[in-house]
């Protein structure tokens, strides 16, 4: 497959499915791993970096890790192509800016993508729409299994497994719970979710994950520790937290409607009409143009438009996305103008 | 020239923002800079964390500065500057200096979680064993005995196979 395939359609973990997934957008889980005998990436050189990538490459193609495998040689890859992958949550920004022999394998779905010599020589990633820890765990918890019993991970029984950086060892899992808390973000009660998570030794993190910025008011919950604890008892921690923080966000979306209706209304239905009628809209604006709306269709306000549609549109609407479907660089006066003429044929198709 | 925000004070902090390749100057007083770089809460990355860590565990640090691990040549100093470690053998060669590190980031220093699929018999065995005796802990500091009792038994009846302790 190619990557101008995918520009217009999405992953299915934008599809808005699955619990609570008005407030809750994916459920991440990803773990790190690394095979014995060679060292970690920042020690190997040339031929062992190729060696790992080329022996994980044929693993998990020849076990059928997902369905329909496509396998991306990032060393090849051009600079938009990589910040595509980065948009669609198939890679990460580091895989991206990485250098030397890398790649990643991805199913058709996107739910799974497996990243070679990112930080470490394997991460595995399984992403859903929605609440949902128990279904991403178990596909991921088969996957290992499967790469497991074919590759030799270094793990140790006191530390169970290895990574480059210390942050990840153990279980060398990552869970991320991506979540929309417009309201939160409105009456900054955000502080709050801030401080009583870090309590948990969970952390709060932006859309695109380590050090990004908090944007349309999307926030990425996950666990800081990875030692210590059972996969179990992580997940069940996380399971656990956010149920508290979409009650939390439903309560400031029901205050808002209560003692500020008409300011509420009034910005919903602004936001719905400058992304019909805009003519020009930066990645910035776009973004909390979409929170507002989504929260609309939330509310039961706009009744027109889907979620998966709004999910999709951050995606679709971010730079290397708008360039692909585009079949061109644009610089970003360019891309402003055909992003805002994008989201309005999107919107009146309906 | 003026604050750009209230329009009343003088601006003394400048700022260059760069969104999509695009320059823009900025001029705030200080009251208003604060409200403006506090809008942008940033959590401190794993690897800030872990550098702040590194910082904070120097006893340790005197007795390492010349341990050089000799499977991928990576020195401890180097590990500290970098935050990353060369090869798996690492977490032996330097564990003197890793353990406190790993105590603090994540409450703890044993594994109780999964085993890779095809580790041998006694590896299994012996992080089964790690886990029941925590759950046992866990069980007696809620006073639930029964249960207690209960995994009591079982480690009794894994240990007998298995050499204990680390």
């Amino acid at each position: 497959m190619e990557i101008k395939d995918l520009s217009d359609n999405t992953g299915e973990w934008l599809r808005g499915t699955g619990k609570e997934s008005d407030i809750v957008i994916s459920s991440r889980i990803r773990l790190a791993r690394n095979i014995t005998g060679y060292p970690f990436l920042s020690r190997a050189n040339l031929k062992q970096r190729k060696e790992v990538e080329s022996l994980l490459r044929k693993t998990i193609i020849e076990h059928n890790i997902a369905r329909d495998v496509s396998y991306v040689n990032l060393n090849q890859a051009t600079a938009v192509d990589k910040l595509f992958l980065v948009e669609r949550h198939l890679i990460s920004k580091e895989h991206a800016e990485g250098e030397g022999e890398r790649g990643v394998a991805f199913g058709k779905s996107e739910t799974v993508s497996l990243m070679i010599n990112e930080e470490d020589h394997l991460r595995i990633q399984v992403i859903r729409s929605g609440f949902e820890l128990k279904n991403t765990w178990n596909t991921i918890d088969e996957i290992d299994n499967i790469l497991g019993e074919n590759l030799n991970f270094a793990f140790s029984s006191r530390f169970g497994f290895l990574t480059a950086c210390p942050t990840n060892v153990g279980t060398g899992m990552r869970v991320s719970v991506m979540l929309h808390l417009p309201a939160l973000g409105m009456t900054k009660h955000i502080e709050k979710v801030f401080n009583a998570v870090g309590k948990l030794g969970l952390v709060v993190r932006g859309l695109y994950g380590e050090g990004t910025k908090v944007s349309g008011d999307l926030y990425q919950i996950s666990n800081q520790f990875a030692l210590g604890k059972s996969e179990k008892e992580i997940l069940s921690i996380i399971e656990s937290v956010i149920p508290r923080i979409t009650s939390y966000e439903r309560m400031a979306r029901k205050a808002l409607v209560m003692e500020s209706k008409d300011q509420l209304e009034d910005r919903i239905w602004r936001s719905y009409g400058m992304l019909k009628a805009a003519r020009m809209i930066t990645s910035e604006e776009i973004l909390q143009l979409l929170s507002q709306v989504r929260m609309g269709v939330n509310l039961g306000l706009i009744e027109d438009i889907e979620i998966q549609t709004l999910n999709e549109l951050f995606v679709l609407t971010l730079p290397a996305h708008l360039q692909k479907l585009q079949g061109c660089e644009l610089d970003s006066a360019q891309r402003n103008v055909i992003r805002a003429s994008y989201v309005r044929k999107r919107l009146e198709g309906l | 020239m003026k604050c750009e925000s209230c329009n009343k004070k003088l601006a003394t902090v400048h700022l260059t923002e760069i969104i999509e390749n695009e320059k823009k100057e900025r001029h705030f007083c200080e009251d208003c800079a604060q409200n403006v770089t506090n809008h942008f809460p940033k959590a401190p990355s794993p690897s800030d964390i872990l550098t702040s860590l590194i910082n904070q565990v120097s006893p340790e640090i005197r007795e390492m500065s010349k341990a050089t691990c000799p499977v991928c040549g990576l020195s401890y100093l180097e590990f500290r500057s970098q935050g990353r470690l060369g090869c798996p053998m690492d977490y032996i060669v330097f564990k003197k200096g890793l353990l406190p590190l790993i105590e603090r980031m994540h409450g703890s220093s044993q594994h109780v979680g999964k085993v890779p699929a095809n580790a041998g018999a006694e590896i299994v065995k012996k992080n089964e064993l790690i886990q029941l005796r925590k759950e046992l802990n866990e069980a007696v500091e809620r006073e639930n005995y029964e249960k207690a009792a209960e995994l009591r038994d079982k480690i009794y009846e894994l240990s007998g196979n298995v050499e204990d302790g680390d």
